[in-house]
């Protein structure tokens, strides 16, 4: 029900479960990261509760937003 | 479910992990530490050099290199793909120290190799015990997350069996004995019984359950056998929605924490340079090769962005699961920001300061009474008004009059017809607008609006017929939670669409000042933006109707009504009805906000002050180490004190 955004079609929101963090600038490097992917409009991560929240367009698959967050050293256990 | 379970493991890993470490890295480190001291403090090596410092680098290696490996690869990789990060400082910090030991034998460099060891063993010391702290900070949520039913207990084929919650369907009638939990949300089908809500409502006082009730899914049932009916499911229970908006909350963020960010996401690599211009400097100018290494090594392993980054987070997930505890859901960072600027609280009337569930108490008719409330009953029975059904209640009829022709006319009343007769009900503002004489009920309207009751007035081809009174009793603890506002120098504002008279009566009753009447349900917005114009307003109403208003408003807080959670609504969420709930979510978001700002305070001080005495020189590395273990433990140890506060 919270998926999509009105008035912004072919918006998707995912959240991420994330392996391996353990310092501020952790999460701020998987922002980082991941704003880099075409597509992606907002990320925010939390290391308090190791899940970062994407907003994304459709079009951003979930490989390239896992790849992005191993890129950086860190694991996405889980999308959804 | 089965997430949240992931989730715990992965926390609980994490600090048996660095346990681990921990351990081991002491181990090797105490013999190291000890043949270090015996022999430049008290000048009697254990072990002759320069065997002492091969001792040394056989017994680090495994502390640095098997223990830190997280680290040292963590960093390392943040070095070559410029993702910087707090491991890069600490691994360059003890590589560097590590191959010193090494370089000793070419003659050039004083051996920090023992340096290296003890700085990995207090930074695993320093996350350990941060780790700990951080699950400590999050202990009310993640009670939260564990709450939910595991199993249910089913009737099928007249035969009660257990199974997986997961397997539980819309429909399914359940059993709850006294004692049990309720595996889900649902309805009560048969049996009675009184369940402890406070887990999830913050409620304190048991609710009495019967046929027909609602019930939350994880509430405990405490005294009799319940049958009900499953209404919602996993995703879509209000557990479920409780533990959502808590998550979006911690991953929203506080205006105040933005500075902190950029700080931080900019830290390590004006650190890494800081270090080598350090190094270069002090070799530059005073060519002692060793002391620029050390120096270079203690910028490198005081600096921390942790205590920074974590100012914000730690203190929101103390504040925001004291809140969940109490049934209060923050659901935007910004707004316990704002909080602290706000100067007038909007309460609507009904449901808010009110019950919400108005009985006609008194009756004037110019017909015989029971004419009367056939032909209202009949209307009304069209509406879904509060205000309708109370009327229905008190007519409680089987035989309705055809109406046609019925419409509502939004904030004024109804009207219809009734074989060839025009019925109209509603409030004065509608008499007026239909030129219909009052003047042989306006003194009972009086009387009954000076009593704080709504009136309806009833009127046949525009002939008057006679005035109903409802009454919609306050909650019961509105007036101290407003005499507690009111204390706080809190400018209180009751808003509602019912008349100027009774809305007045209300107002007194409940010790608010001002009062704007005759307000139709899409104005509150209009209203809020008004008050505006000057300082910062709070808006306290049901999320339902008062949606406008609680988004116009700076920060809108609403008000749960039963099993229904106004989740799109709101900043901060009441999951009980009770005003008292407002009190505490103001203190809170106040208090929270004060733990941030001590929180960035001590983060900024401590890099400003630590980092400029290690770029001195006046800091010995593993000092330098400790001081930084230390900063960012003492700014979650300060988060997790925000639980002293009372609410």
């Amino acid at each position: 029900m919270l998926l999509k955004f009105k008035g912004e079609k072919n918006m998707k929101k995912l959240k991420l479960t994330i392996e391996g963090m353990h310092c501020a600038s952790c999460a701020s490097n998987i922002e980082r990261s991941v704003k880099k992917i075409r597509g992606v409009k907002e990320v925010s991560v939390s290391l308090m509760l190791k899940k970062g929240t994407v907003e994304a367009e459709d079009s951003v698959s979930e490989d390239e937003i896992k790849k992005a967050v191993s890129k950086v050293g860190y694991k996405v256990s889980k999308i959804e | 479910m089965n997430h949240k379970h992931h989730k715990e493991k992965i926390e609980d890993a994490e600090i048996t992990s660095w346990k681990k470490k921990l351990f081991g890295s002491w181990i090797l480190t105490i013999p190291i530490a000890i043949i270090m001291l015996s022999e430049r403090i008290f000048n009697f090596p254990l072990i002759e050099m320069p065997y002492s410092i091969i001792t040394i680098l056989v017994i680090g290696f495994p502390v640095i290199f098997i223990f830190g490996w997280d680290t040292i690869k963590g960093g390392m990789r943040g070095l070559f793909t410029f993702y910087f990060n707090m491991d890069s400082l600490i691994s360059l910090g003890t590589v560097v120290a590590y191959l010193t030991g090494i370089f000793y034998f070419t003659g050039f460099v004083q051996d920090y190799s023992g340096v290296a060891a003890m700085i990995m063993a207090f930074f695993t010391t320093g996350k350990y015990v941060e780790a700990k702290a951080r699950g400590r900070a999050s202990q009310e949520i993640k009670k939260l997350l564990e709450l939910g039913a595991k199993k249910a207990r089913i009737l099928r084929a007249n035969k009660e069996i257990e199974i997986p919650i997961e397997e539980v369907k819309i429909g399914d009638i359940l059993i709850i004995k006294p004692g049990e939990k309720i595996p889900t949300d649902g309805i009560v089908v048969k049996g009675e019984s009184s369940v402890d809500e406070s887990m999830v409502t913050g409620e304190s006082l048991p609710v009495e359950k019967l046929k027909g009730s609602n019930v939350i899914g994880a509430t405990i049932n405490q005294d009799g056998i319940l049958y009900i009916k499953a209404t919602k499911v996993g995703k879509d229970t209000f557990l479920a929605h409780i533990i959502e908006l808590v998550e979006n909350a911690q991953s929203s963020k506080v205006p105040i924490q933005r500075l902190a960010d950029k700080i931080t996401s900019v830290f390590v690599p004006i650190i890494l340079i800081l270090a080598i211009t350090t190094f270069i400097g002090w070799f530059f100018f005073s060519g002692d090769l060793s002391k620029a290494i050390g120096v270079g090594v203690a910028v490198l392993v005081i600096a921390c962005p942790c205590a920074l980054g974590l100012a914000t987070p730690t203190a929101l997930m103390v504040g925001s699961g004291m809140g969940a505890k109490r049934g209060i859901l923050i659901r935007k960072g910004e707004a316990i920001q704002t909080m602290k600027e706000v100067k007038i609280i909007i309460f609507d009337k009904t449901g808010t300061i009110t019950k919400g569930k108005p009985e006609v108490t008194d009756i004037k008719s110019l017909i015989p009474e029971k004419e009367l409330l056939t032909l209202s009953a009949s209307l009304e029975k069209l509406s879904e008004h509060p205000i309708a059904k109370s009327i229905v209640n008190k007519a409680n009829i089987k035989n309705y009059k055809k109406v046609t022709g019925f419409k509502v006319l939004r904030g004024r009343g109804v009207e219809g017809k009734i074989g060839k007769d025009a019925i109209i009900i509603g409030n004065q503002t509608l008499m007026n607008e239909r030129k219909i004489n009052l003047s042989k009920i306006i003194d009972s309207i009086e009387k009954f609006e000076e009593e704080g009751k709504t009136t309806m007035v009833v009127a046949k081809n525009n002939k008057i017929l006679g005035v109903m009174a409802v009454a919609d009793s306050i909650k019961e603890d509105s007036k101290e939670a407003i005499r507690r506002l009111n204390k706080n120098k809190y400018r209180t504002v009751m808003i509602t669409g019912d008349n100027e008279r009774t809305a007045k009566a209300i107002a007194k009753q409940v010790g608010i000042k001002e009062v704007i009447a005759n307000v139709l349900p899409e104005d509150k917005a209009k209203m809020v933006e008004k008050l505006q114009k000057n300082c910062m307003v709070a808006f306290i109403g049901d999320g339902i109707n008062d949606a406008p208003a609680l988004k116009q408003s700076n920060v809108g807080i609403a008000i749960g009504t039963g099993t229904d959670i106004a989740i799109e609504a709101g900043d901060i969420v009441l999951a009980r009805g009770s005003l008292i709930g407002v009190v505490q979510a103001i203190n809170l978001s106040k208090a929270t906000f004060r733990k941030i700002k001590q929180n960035l305070f001590w983060a900024f001080a401590y890099n400003v002050i630590a980092i400029p005495l290690a770029v001195g020189g006046v800091l010995h590395p593993v000092v330098a180490e400790i001081a930084m273990a230390l900063s960012s433990i003492t700014v979650v140890t300060n988060a997790n004190l925000l639980r002293r506060k009372k609410l």
